[in-house]
C-alpha cells in the first residue's frame, strides 16, 4: 500500500471520529467505544478502506447525539446500527444519501482562506499566499445539479476537488458542476498565489549587548478591507539561550510557558493606539549578544471577507425547486503567517 | 503558579465532561465486569444480549481475553437484530483463529444469512466468514464469494472483492484460479464502487495477470474517474503495468532517455575522466540530467537491488532496449486514453490519488507535458507533516531528474519554521538542486535567514545546501564563499564559550562546503585559502582545523603567496601539535609530508620541522598517532635530517623507489570521484521503498516492456507445447470463462516459466505405465444409444477407424455428423459458430478392468533403515466391517538381505486424538452419533517374517477423521516402531453408487444451489494419446473415444467412482469435442449421501480441453474438498 494512501485514510479516520464524537481525545474514545469499533469495522476492511464517505456511515451507524442518549437513558434500548443497506452505497453518487426531503431548500456556500505569509529580517514579503476552500451547506430535496462559477476563475493557481465536481466542465469552462452531498461539505479547495500586501503588519526589533536583549514588536494595520480583524495573536519560541524574559504590553496579554513559548494575545486592534509588546531578555552568562532570532507566528480572523479576491459570480440549479435559499458568507484566517526577526 | 486553582478546574472540566458522558458507553467501559455477562448472553432479550456484548468488546478493548464465552457468543449469531450481530461479529473476528472448532459453528447461521433477503445481512455474513481464516472453510467461502460476485447489491458485490484477498491469503493452491476467475468477472463489474474493490483485489491477488485487464482495458480507463478514492490508487497503478507490458515504454517520455544514453553510456564507462560528470543538455522539455535519468529509469524497470549489483560487474549489456520496445505516445491509443483519464485525478481531493496520477504522467507522458504534474504535487505539500515529506520524498527525485521542472517554483520550498526538521532538510535538498541564475539570489537570501534560525542542526545543513547550490551555479561561488567565510569569522565570536556539538557543527560544515567550493577551481580560490589559514589561530574546532591544514597541503603549491606562507604556517602547526585534537594531529603530520614531496624551496627547513614533528608523535599517547608517524617516516627516510649523512650520497634505487611511493600517495592531486548521488536507490514514485529507500516486502519495478506482447506474439522456443497451444486458443476463443484459467499460462513470462516447470515435472506419475498398457490393450466395448430413446441397443463393435464409426451412431445423428465432416477437412471457416443439433450416447465397457489406483509410498526403504519399503493405494473394494472404514491395500516388501519379522501397523494415539479431531472434522455430520465406537484402524494380521525380496499384502480398514488430514500411524517391525502418515484421499471415501441417466438427472436436479459446485481446469492426457494414434496408421482411433477413454480412466482411477453415461456430441465437427459430457455417481461412505459429479469438455480434441466440473452433493464441505481432488488430478499430467 502506498504510504500516502495510509496516511490519507488514516486522517479520513480521524475525520470521521471527530466528527461522530465531536473532539478525538482518549476519553471520548473510552466512552464511545463500541461506536469506534463499529466505525472502525465498516471503514476498513482487511487492511483495504471500505467505507469512507461520511454521509454513508452516518446512515449505517448512527452518530451519539442528545436526543438518542436521553432517549437511551429513558428507556434503557439504543440501536445505533442502521437495519438497512443505506440506499447510496449502490449509486454512482456515494456521497448522497438517496432522496431526503426538505420543506425549505436551502444551500449556503463558505470561502473558507487561510493566508500564508513568510517576512523576512529584512521586512520584506518573501511568500504570501492564500489557501481557500469552498465550503457547501446543502439542504435540497431530491437529486439536485448545482453549478457554481467565479468571477474571477483566472486568479487560481491550482485546485482540488470533492469526487462530486464533474472534472470536464471545469476542465473547458471553470465551471462547478456537481450533485451535492447532503449536508456540510468541502466542494473544492484552491490556492492563490504571489498576493501583493498581508492585513497586518508585525515589525519585531531585537537588540542585544552585553548579556541583555531589548525586544520591541509592533503590530498593526497596514490596510482597511472595511472590516474589522479579530482575535490577532503572536506567538514565538524563545531562543533556548535565554535564560529569563520579562514582556510586557499595552495591549492584551503576554504569557510565557513552560517550554519558553511565548504568546501574545491582542485580541482586537485599538483605535487609539497600536499595540506593542516590549521587555528584556537575559542571555546566558557567557553571551554577549543574541546569535539566533525567533520567528514570530501571527494569527488573525476578518470575517465577510476573501482576501484572495476570489469572487462567486452565481450559483445554480438545474431542476429548481419551488423555493431555493442560496447564502454566500467568507472568512479569512492567518494559515502559516511568519515574520522573521 | 496556582496549583489550588489548577486542581478546581480539573474537577470542573472533570464534572462537566460527566453530564456528556450520559448515554454513552462509558459506564460499559468503566466497569465491564459489575454484571455477570454470561446470563445475559443466554437473554432472549436483544437489548440485554447487547450489553452483555457491549460489556464483552470493553474487556477486548481493555486487553482482557475473553474468549471463554466464544460458545455462548457465537450462538447469538442468529440473532435478527442487526446490532447484535455487528457485536458478534466483531468478537467473532477477534477470536476466531484462537477456537477454530467452536468458529466453525457458527458456519451454518453464515450461510443461512448469505441467503438473507437484506443487503446488508448479505454483506456482513461474507465479510466475517471470509475474515474467519480457517482452512477448513476455504472452499465454502469460495463458493460464498462466487455467489455474492454475482448478487444484485452493489455493496454485496464490493464486499466479494474484498473478500478475494482474504481467501487469497490462505495460499491454497487450489484455489488460486477460482480466485482469479471471479476477480476477472468483478472487474467486468458496470458499477465503479466494485471495479474499485476489484482492482485492489487484484493487485494483491494475481498482479502478473495483466491479460485480465487487457479485456477490460478501455473500459477500466475510462470508469477510472468515477471510481471510488483508494481504489483509484490500485487502478492507477495496475492500468500504467498493463500499458508498458503490453505496449512498452514511450518514445517522448523520460524513460526513453534510456535508450538515447545506452550508447553513450559505454563510451563513458571506457573513460575514467570525464564519467562523474554530469552532462547537461537542453531540449523541448529543459534540461535534464541525463546520466541521473537514466538511472531512474532503470530502477523503475530493474529495481534497484538487481541493477545496482549488475552495474558493479559492469555488463551492462545484459539489458537492452530496443526501439521495439518503445511506443511513441502520440500515435498509441492505449497510452493516449490513459494520459487522459488519470488527468483530472490530479486534482483529486486525495493526495494518495494526486501522486499516483502524477507518477503515471511522470513515466508514462511525453516530456513537454510531465509540467503539468508540478502544481497539483506543490499543492499537496499544504497538508500535515507525514504527508509532505512522503510528497516531498517523490517531488526530490523529480527535481532532480528534471530541474528545470520545479526551478519556477522554488518558492514553494522556502522553509516554515513549523515544519519538522525532516522536512526542513528535504526541502533545503531540493533548492539546491533546482537553484538557477535566476532564482538563487531569492534562495540565498532565503537561506542567510535560516542560518539564524534557534533550530541549528537546520542551520548547518542550510550551510551544507549553500556549498552544493555554488557547485551548481559556478558564477555563484565567489559570492557563496564570501558569505562562507564571514560566517566563520562571526561564529569564532561565540567558540569560546563551548556552545556544544551544533555550533561547531556548523562551523565544520561552512568550512566543509568551502573546501568543495574550492575543489571545484582551486586557482580562483587563492586568496580564500590564505584567508582561512589566517584564521587558523581563533579557529577551535578540532574537525574545521583539521580540514584547514589538509588544504594548507592540498594546495602547497598554487600560487604565489600560498608556497611563501608555507614556512610560518608549518611552524605554527609544528609549534602548537602537542596541544591539538588526534585528527588535527594526523593532518598536520600528513600536510608536512606533503609539503616535503613538492617543496623545491626550503626544503632543509621542512626537513627540520618534520623531524622534529616525528620526534614528538613518536612519543605521543595514541596509537594512530604513533603508527602514522612510523609509516612516513618510512616513506620520507630519504628526506629525513640525519646528522651523518649527506644529500645525494647514496642515491639507492630503493630509496628512489621509495620516493615515487611518497608522491603516488602524498604528492597527487585527489582525483574527482563519483558523485554520491550515483549511488542512490531509486524506487517507483508514491511507493514506500521510495520513502524508506530499500525494496519494502510487496515492493515490484514496472514489467519489462512489452513482455505480454512479446509472449503472445512469438513463443520462445523451449517453452512447453501446451502454452503454445494455449496461448492460441485464448486468441481464438470469445473470452469466456472458461478461458480465464488457461489466459493466465500466457501471461506474462513468469506465469510461463511456471507452466513450464510444472509440464515437464509431471512426468513421472504413477499413471503413466497404465496408459501404454491401455494402449496395448483391445479396443474397448463401446455401447451405443439414441439420445431419443433410451432402450439400450448395445452392439459390440470392434472400432477401428473413422469409417467405421458411422454404425456407432443412430441414422438421425449420423446424418448430421456427415453432413458436418465435410465442413471440418477445412478448418477455419466455421469452427465455433457451429450449432448443435444432436448427441449420442456412449458407455465404455472394459474401463473398469484397465483402472490401476495410483500407489502412494508409505514407507520408504531408505528411511526405514532396514530395508522394508512399504506402499499403499487405496482399494475400491468396500469394507464389510463399517461404513465408516476406508480400504487400503497395504503392500509389504522387504528389499534389505535380511529377514524382517513381526510387521504390524497400530494406530499411533487412538484414543486420545480420537474425541478432538472427531468435534472439528464432523461438526456438520450429524449422523455421526452411533459411530463413535468404530476404531480408527481395524487391527491387521501382522506379518511374522519377511525374506528378501518377498512381498506381502495386507488389507487395512481405516477409518479418517477427516478427509484432509493425515493419519498418524505407528509401523512395527523388528521391534522397532517408526512413525508413517497415511495420506487421505478423499475419492475413496466414496462407493459407486450405479444409476440410471434419468435418476441421476433426477437427483442432479433435486440438489441446485448451495449444493451445486462448479470449477472448470484443463485437461491434456489425451493430447499424447492422440498424438501416439497418428504415428500408427492401422488404428486410428476415434478421437472423442480417445478423450473419453482418458478422460475416464483417469477419473476412474483416482476416485471410486461409477460411470453412468457419457454424452457424445454429434453435429459438431470431428475435432471440435465441445458438449462431450461425462456422468459419474457415487455415496460418501459415511453418511450414505450421494454425490453426483458431471463433467463437461469443451475446446478442440487436439488441445488442451477445458473441463468444467460440477458437483451435486448435500454435503457441503465434502462435495467441496471431492471437487478440488478432482480438478487437481485431472490437471496432473500423464505421460505415457
Amino acid at each position: 500500500m502506498p504510504p500516502l494512501m495510509g496516511i490519507e485514510f488514516l486522517c479520513r479516520v480521524s475525520d470521521v471520529l471527530s466528527d461522530y464524537l465531536g473532539g478525538l481525545n482518549e476519553d471520548v474514545i473510552k466512552d464511545n467505544f463500541v461506536i469506534v469499533y463499529e466505525l472502525l469495522d465498516e471503514m476498513i476492511d482487511n487492511g483495504f478502506p471500505l467505507t469512507t464517505e461520511p454521509n454513508i456511515l452516518r446512515e449505517m451507524i448512527a452518530p451519539p447525539n442528545i436526543v438518542s442518549k436521553v432517549l437511551s437513558v429513558v428507556t434503557g434500548n439504543s440501536s445505533n446500527v442502521s437495519d438497512t443497506l443505506p440506499g447510496a452505497t449502490g449509486s454512482c453518487i456515494p456521497w448522497r444519501a438517496a432522496d431526503p426531503k426538505y420543506a425549505n431548500n436551502e444551500v449556503y456556500v463558505d470561502l473558507v482562506e487561510e493566508m500564508d505569509a513568510v517576512i523576512n529580517r529584512d521586512g520584506a514579503l518573501v511568500k504570501c499566499e492564500v489557501y481557500g476552500e469552498v465550503r457547501v451547506n446543502s439542504h435540497l430535496s431530491g437529486l439536485p445539479d448545482l453549478t457554481l462559477s467565479f468571477a474571477n476563475p483566472s486568479i487560481l493557481d491550482d485546485v482540488r476537488f470533492h469526487p462530486c465536481v464533474r472534472f470536464r466542465p471545469w476542465e473547458s469552462h471553470q465551471i462547478l458542476s456537481f450533485v451535492p452531498p447532503d449536508g456540510e461539505f468541502k466542494l473544492m479547495s484552491y490556492r492563490v498565489k504571489k498576493l501583493k500586501s498581508t492585513p497586518i503588519y508585525v515589525k519585531p526589533q531585537l537588540s542585544s549587548d552585553a548579556g541583555k536583549c531589548r525586544v520591541n514588536v509592533l503590530v498593526g494595520i497596514r490596510n482597511d478591507h472595511g472590516k474589522t480583524i479579530d482575535s490577532i495573536t503572536l506567538q514565538f519560541q524563545l531562543p533556548p539561550c535565554i535564560l529569563s524574559a520579562d514582556l510586557t504590553s499595552n495591549t492584551g496579554t503576554v504569557n510565557i510557558l513552560g517550554n519558553k513559548t511565548c504568546s501574545w494575545s491582542i485580541g482586537r486592534i485599538p483605535k487609539d493606539k497600536t499595540p506593542s509588546l516590549s521587555g528584556t531578555l537575559v542571555l546566558e552568562s557567557e553571551l554577549e549578544r543574541l546569535h539566533v532570532f525567533p520567528t514570530f507566528r501571527v494569527g488573525f480572523k476578518i470575517m465577510g471577507v476573501a482576501l484572495s479576491g476570489l469572487q462567486i459570480d452565481k450559483l445554480d440549479l438545474k431542476t429548481a425547486p419551488s423555493r431555493l435559499y442560496k447564502g454566500f458568507r467568507a472568512l479569512t484566517r492567518a494559515g502559516e503567517f511568519e515574520v522573521r526577526s | 503558579m496556582f496549583p489550588q486553582f489548577g486542581a478546581t478546574a480539573d474537577t470542573l472540566s472533570k464534572a462537566s465532561t460527566m453530564v456528556f458522558r450520559i448515554g454513552t458507553d462509558a459506564h460499559l467501559y468503566d466497569d465491564p465486569d459489575d454484571v455477570s455477562i454470561a446470563p445475559l448472553l443466554d437473554s432472549k432479550f436483544d437489548s440485554e444480549k447487547c450489553e452483555a456484548l457491549k460489556r464483552l468488546l470493553a474487556l477486548i478493548a481493555q486487553g482482557i481475553d475473553v474468549s471463554n464465552y466464544f460458545p455462548q457468543v457465537v450462538k447469538n449469531v442468529a440473532s435478527q437484530s442487526l446490532e447484535v450481530k455487528k457485536l458478534v461479529y466483531l468478537y467473532l473476528l477477534h477470536y476466531a483463529e484462537k477456537r477454530p472448532n467452536e468458529a466453525l459453528l457458527s458456519i451454518n447461521y453464515f450461510q443461512k444469512d448469505l441467503g438473507d433477503p437484506n443487503p446488508l445481512v448479505r454483506a456482513w455474513a461474507l465479510r466475517t466468514m471470509a475474515g474467519i481464516r480457517l482452512h477448513v472453510i476455504a472452499p465454502l467461502v469460495l463458493v460464498a464469494v462466487g455467489k455474492c460476485a454475482r448478487d444484485p447489491s452493489v455493496y454485496v458485490r464490493k464486499c466479494a472483492a474484498n473478500a478475494l484477498p482474504k481467501l487469497h491469503d490462505l495460499r491454497q493452491e487450489e484455489h488460486a484460479l477460482a480466485i482469479e476467475e471471479i476477480v476477472g468477472k468483478l472487474l467486468n463489474d458496470h458499477s465503479p464502487a466494485v471495479v474499485g474493490a476489484a482492482a485492489a483485489a487484484f493487485a494483491s491477488v494475481c498482479p502478473y495477470n495483466l491479460s485480465l485487464i487487457r479485456r477490460n482495458y478501455r473500459k477500466l480507463c475510462e470508469i477510472l474517474p468515477d471510481v471510488e478514492e483508494w481504489g483509484q490508487i490500485a487502478l492507477i497503478g495496475i492500468l500504467l503495468r498493463y500499458v508498458i507490458a503490453s505496449h512498452g515504454l514511450v518514445k517522448e517520455s523520460i524513460m526513453f532517455s534510456l535508450q538515447c544514453t545506452e550508447s553513450s553510456h559505454s563510451v563513458k564507462d571506457g573513460s575514467d575522466a570525464d564519467f562523474g560528470q554530469v552532462k547537461e543538455s537542453t531540449d523541448m522539455g529543459g534540461t535534464c540530467d541525463y546520466e541521473f535519468v537514466n538511472m531512474v529509469s532503470r530502477c523503475y524497470i530493474e529495481g534497484p537491488d538487481e541493477y545496482l549489483s549488475r552495474s558493479s560487474y559492469a555488463n551492462r549489456e545484459s539489458f537492452q532496449l530496443t526501439d521495439e520496445q518503445f511506443t511513441s505516445g502520440k500515435s498509441n491509443d492505449d497510452v493516449k486514453i490513459l494520459l487522459y483519464s488519470t488527468s483530472p485525478l490530479l486534482w483529486s481531493n486525495n493526495s494518495a490519488v494526486v501522486l499516483a496520477a502524477a507518477g503515471v504522467h511522470w513515466v508514462m507522458a511525453p516530456k513537454e507535458d510531465v509540467k503539468r504534474i508540478i502544481k497539483p504535487l506543490l499543492f499537496l505539500l499544504r497538508s500535515s507533516n507525514a504527508s509532505k515529506y512522503v510528497v516531498l520524498c517523490n517531488i526530490q527525485v523529480f527535481a532532480k531528474a528534471m530541474p528545470s521542472l520545479f526551478a519556477p517554483y522554488y518558492e514553494d520550498f522556502f522553509i516554515c519554521s513549523s515544519e519538522s526538521y525532516q522536512v526542513k532538510a528535504l526541502k533545503l535538498e531540493i533548492l539546491s538542486s533546482i537553484a538557477t541564475d535566476s532564482s538563487i539570489s531569492s534562495i540565498f537570501k532565503e537561506f542567510q535567514d535560516y542560518i539564524r534560525d534557534p533550530d541549528r542542526r537546520f542551520a548547518a545543513d542550510t550551510i551544507a545546501a549553500i556549498g552544493l547550490c555554488a557547485q551548481r551555479l559556478p558564477k555563484m561561488a565567489h559570492i557563496c564563499v564570501d558569505g562562507l567565510l564571514a560566517l566563520t569569522r562571526e561564529e569564532f565570536v561565540t567558540k569560546d564559550f563551548g556552545f556544544g556539538d551544533q555550533e561547531a557543527g556548523i562551523l565544520t560544515h561552512a568550512i566543509l562546503s568551502i573546501k568543495s567550493i574550492i575543489k571545484q577551481d582551486p586557482p580562483s580560490h587563492e586568496k580564500v585559502i590564505i584567508q582561512l589559514v589566517r584564521s587558523l589561530d581563533s579557529i577551535k574546532v578540532p574537525a574545521a582545523r583539521a580540514m584547514i591544514i589538509w588544504m594548507v597541503g592540498e594546495y602547497s603549491t598554487l600560487g604565489e603567496i600560498i608556497p611563501r606562507m608555507l614556512n610560518t604556517v608549518l611552524k605554527y602547526l609544528a609549534w602548537c601539535f602537542t596541544s591539538e585534537a588526534l585528527e588535527t594531529k594526523l593532518q598536520i603530520l600528513n600536510t608536512v609530508c606533503k609539503v616535503l614531496v613538492g617543496a623545491t624551496e626550503d626544503v632543509w627547513t621542512f626537513k627540520k620541522i618534520f623531524s622534529y614533528l616525528v620526534e614528538l608523535a613518536e612519543c605521543d599517547l595514541n596509537y594512530d598517532v604513533r603508527d602514522r608517524v612510523r609509516f612516513l617516516k618510512k616513506l620520507q627516510s630519504s628526506n629525513l635530517v640525519s646528522i651523518g649523512q649527506e644529500e645525494g650520497t647514496n642515491d639507492l634505487p630503493e630509496k628512489d623507489l621509495l620516493h615515487v611511493v611518497a608522491e603516488c600517495i602524498l604528492g597527487r592531486q585527489t582525483r574527482k570521484v563519483k558523485a554520491e548521488s550515483f549511488s542512490y536507490r531509486f524506487y517507483l514514485p508514491g511507493s514506500l521503498s521510495q520513502i524508506v529507500l530499500h525494496a519494502a516486502p510487496g515492493y515490484e519495478p514496472l514489467p519489462k516492456p512489452c513482455s505480454l506482447l512479446l509472449d503472445d506474439r512469438n513463443v520462445p522456443e523451449g517453452t512447453s507445447e501446451i502454452k503454445k497451444t494455449v496461448a492460441d486458443y485464448s486468441g481464438t476463443d470469445d473470452y469466456g470463462t472458461s478461458s480465464e484459467g488457461s489466459d493466465d499460462e500466457s501471461a506474462s513470462d513468469y506465469d510461463s516459466q511456471h507452466s513450464v516447470a510444472e509440464s515437464s515435472g509431471s512426468g513421472r506419475g504413477d499413471d503413466s505405465e497404465f496408459t501404454s498398457e491401455g494402449n496395448d490393450n483391445a479396443d474397448p466395448l463401446i455401447q451405443i444409444s439414441d439420445f431419443g430413446n433410451a432402450s439400450e441397443n448395445q452392439n459390440g463393435v470392434s472400432q477401428s477407424g473413422p469409417a467405421n464409426l458411422g454404425e456407432l451412431m443412430s441414422d438421425r445423428a449420423l446424418e448430421s455428423w456427415l453432413d458436418e465432416q465435410s465442413g471440418s477437412s477445412n478448418p477455419g471457416i466455421s469452427e465455433q459458430s457451429q450449432v448443435r443439433i444432436s448427441s449420442a450416447r456412449i458407455s465404455l465397457g472394459d474401463v473398469g478392468k484397465r483402472v490401476k489406483p495410483k500407489c502412494y509410498s508409505l514407507l520408504d526403504p531408505a528411511t526405514s533403515g532396514n530395508g522394508l519399503k512399504v506402499d499403499y493405494s487405496f482399494s475400491s473394494e468396500i469394507s464389510s466391517m463399517s461404513h465408516l472404514l476406508v480400504c487400503i491395500e497395504v503392500f509389504f516388501k522387504n528389499c534389505s538381505s535380511e529377514t524382517i519379522s513381526e510387521i504390524t501397523l497400530v494406530d499411533e494415539d487412538s484414543n486420545r486424538a480420537l474425541d478432538a479431531a472427531d468435534k472439528a472434522a464432523d461438526v456438520n455430520q450429524s449422523s455421526l452419533a452411533s459411530s463413535d465406537n468404530v476404531p480408527t484402524l481395524v487391527p491387521m494380521e501382522s506379518i511374522a517374517s519377511l525374506e528378501p525380496d518377498q512381498t506381502a499384502r495386507r488389507i487395512l480398514h481405516v477409518r479418517f477423521h477427516h478427509h484432509l488430514l493425515p493419519l498418524k500411524l505407528a509401523l512395527y517391525c523388528d521391534g522397532k516402531k517408526l512413525p508413517v502418515k497415511l495420506r487421505p484421499d478423499i475419492g475413496y471415501f466414496v462407493k459407486p453408487l450405479p444409476m440410471d441417466v434419468e435418476v441421476f438427472i433426477d437427483r442432479e436436479s433435486r440438489l441446485p444451489g448451495m449444493f451445486e459446485y462448479t470449477r472448470s481446469c484443463a485437461f491434456t492426457d489425451h493430447i499424447e494419446e492422440l498424438n501416439k494414434e497418428n504415428g500408427d496408421s492401422l488404428f486410428v482411433k476415434d478421437k472423442f473415444l480417445a478423450i473419453c477413454e482418458s478422460l475416464a480412466l483417469k477419473i476412474l482411477s483416482n476416485a471410486n467412482l461409477c460411470l453412468v453415461s457419457i454424452d457424445m456430441p454429434v453435429a459438431a465437427n470431428l475435432d471440435d469435442a465441445s458438449g462431450l459430457r461425462l456422468r459419474f455417481s457415487s455415496e460418501i461412505l459415511s453418511s450414505s449421501i450421494p454425490c453426483l459429479i458431471t463433467i463437461t469438455v469443451e475446446g478442440k480434441c487436439s488441445d488442451p480441453l477445458n473441463l468444467s466440473i460440477k458437483v451435486n452433493c448435500e454435503e457441503t464441505v465434502f462435495g467441496l474438498n471431492l471437487l478440488n481432488r478432482i480438478a487437481n488430478f485431472l490437471v496432473e499430467r500423464t505421460l505415457g
